[in-house]
């Protein structure tokens, strides 16, 4: 147990040891290491933009979601707005269509009632008119006493 | 008589394989044997680096490359556990010391006496196998770091280094007091300072050095007692009932010793890179005021 020589050779070994193990040994490693380790850290930090970006997208596509029903929902409600329009655009104008048509039927009524009534009064002055021969034993003109007899038989007619 | 002539075989084991320029002066000889065993394992670590430098790569590693960086990432967590400024040459100086001494250590598993009769074949007398046994290896280290720990507390913080050197523990005589009396005290006790100061910074590379010395020494020596006391040394013993037993034993022993010692070398590895990081983190640490 003494220092000699060997302890000045065994400082050289040693601090060449030091240099040349870090440049072979230490720094290789510890480079591809580093260099995994970023790779690694990028990959993570990757794999989180990824995830974030999948949820704004699915955050996304669940707005769109929500405005598209609402947009159909609009529209539905519209249609329905529509439709109850249409149908009562339909009823009034069929109901238009049926006062017309009644109207007109009314009117038709009315002038054939007017036709009728004109072909009774004619008929009523005829018979009246045999009544009056009948009943005053005389045979009265026609022509000269057709007014008169106009004149009675609407008195009698709107009496009736 | 037989422990007599095992003791000397034991303390012939324990003599180097050296050579002397000069046979007046102790100094100027050199341990062959640890300096072709250091030569030869800091070639296969090179070696081993190169082969691994080309096998290198860069997506999941396996094999040696994933146990290599599983021992840098030991090492890395370590310094950065205690080192809180950056600097790049201590994670490889700590891996070396770690790998070295480790390697150095792990060379007791060999069989004692195994070494020494290979190298009889070779017309030797002496030759020790582990390189750590011989405190040349160790205070070399110890002092290669203790030399840097100086170089760093000059470097970064030389008026407090230097304060602390001359000043410390009694520099509150010299600094703070009015008293004239306590100033001149205080100067007086410069050279106590000094000394006190030397004494604990020598003390650092010391029991760096001595520490893993007599625990492999002693390991060692432990090693040749059990081959010494247990194992029988001719044919004649071994075919007799004493001799198997004496020889199963001494194998169970052997074996036993062996593991714990295996284990004894990997904590002084650690502890011998683990004092050197601290040493140079103290250093490294900036002053408080």
């Amino acid at each position: 147990m003494s220092i000699d020589l060997t302890f000045i050779a065994q400082i050289i070994v040693f601090i060449l040891m030091v240099v040349v193990l870090w440049k072979l040994l230490y720094a290789p490693l510890n480079d591809a290491m580093e260099a995994r380790n970023k790779k690694i850290e990028s990959g993570l930090a990757a794999a989180e933009a990824g995830v974030e970006a999948q949820a704004k997208a699915e955050a996304m596509i669940a707005e769109q979601l929500n405005e598209a029903k609402n947009k159909a929902h609009e529209i539905i409600a519209a249609a329905e707005k529509r439709a109850v329009e249409v149908s009562e655009e339909a009823l009034n104008k069929s109901r238009r269509e049926a006062e017309q048509i009644l109207d007109s039927a009314r009117e038709e009524v009315g002038a054939e009632l007017e036709r009728a009534r004109q072909s009774l009064r004619e008929d009523i002055a005829g018979i009246a008119m045999l009544a009056a021969e009948k009943v005053i034993e005389a045979e009265l003109d026609a022509k000269r006493h057709a007014k008169m007899i106009q004149s009675i038989v609407e008195e009698g007619m709107g009496a009736a | 008589m037989a422990g007599q002539e095992e003791s000397g075989g034991i303390a012939g084991h324990l003599q180097y394989w050296s050579y002397s320029f000069d046979d007046s002066n102790p100094f100027m000889q050199i341990h062959l044997d640890t300096m072709l065993l250091t030569t030869f394992i800091a070639l296969g670590l090179i070696s081993f680096a190169l082969w691994l430098r080309c096998r290198l790569v860069e997506g999941a590693p396996t094999g040696v490359q994933n146990f290599m960086e599983s021992v840098i990432d030991f090492i890395n967590q370590t310094v950065r556990d205690n080192f809180s400024v950056n600097n790049p040459l201590i994670a490889p100086l700590a891996m070396t010391i770690f790998v070295f001494i480790l390697l150095c250590n792990s060379l007791d598993i060999l069989p004692a006496y195994l070494m020494h009769h290979v190298a009889g074949l070779f017309g030797l007398h002496h030759f020790r196998q582990v390189p750590t046994n011989d405190l040349n290896l160790p205070a070399a280290m110890a002092v290669s770091v203790f030399l840097l720990v100086l170089y760093y507390e000059f470097k970064l913080k030389p008026g407090h280094f230097l304060k602390e050197l001359l000043l410390q523990p009694f520099a509150a005589l010299l600094l703070d007091s009015k008293n004239p009396v306590v100033k001149v005290l205080g100067v007086i006790l410069i050279p106590l300072n000094l000394t006190l100061k030397l004494v604990e910074e020598f003390a650092k590379p010391l029991s760096l050095s001595f520490r893993l010395f007599g625990n492999m020494f002693a390991g060692e020596v432990i090693f040749l007692l059990i081959a010494s006391l247990l194992l029988v040394g001719s044919v004649d013993d071994i075919s007799s009932v004493g001799g198997v037993v004496s020889g199963a034993l001494g194998l169970l022993v052997g074996l036993g010793w062996s593991l714990f010692h295996m284990f004894i070398g990997l904590l002084q590895a650690f502890i011998f890179m683990i004092l050197s990081v601290v040493y140079l983190s103290i250093a490294h640490q900036p002053v408080e005021h």
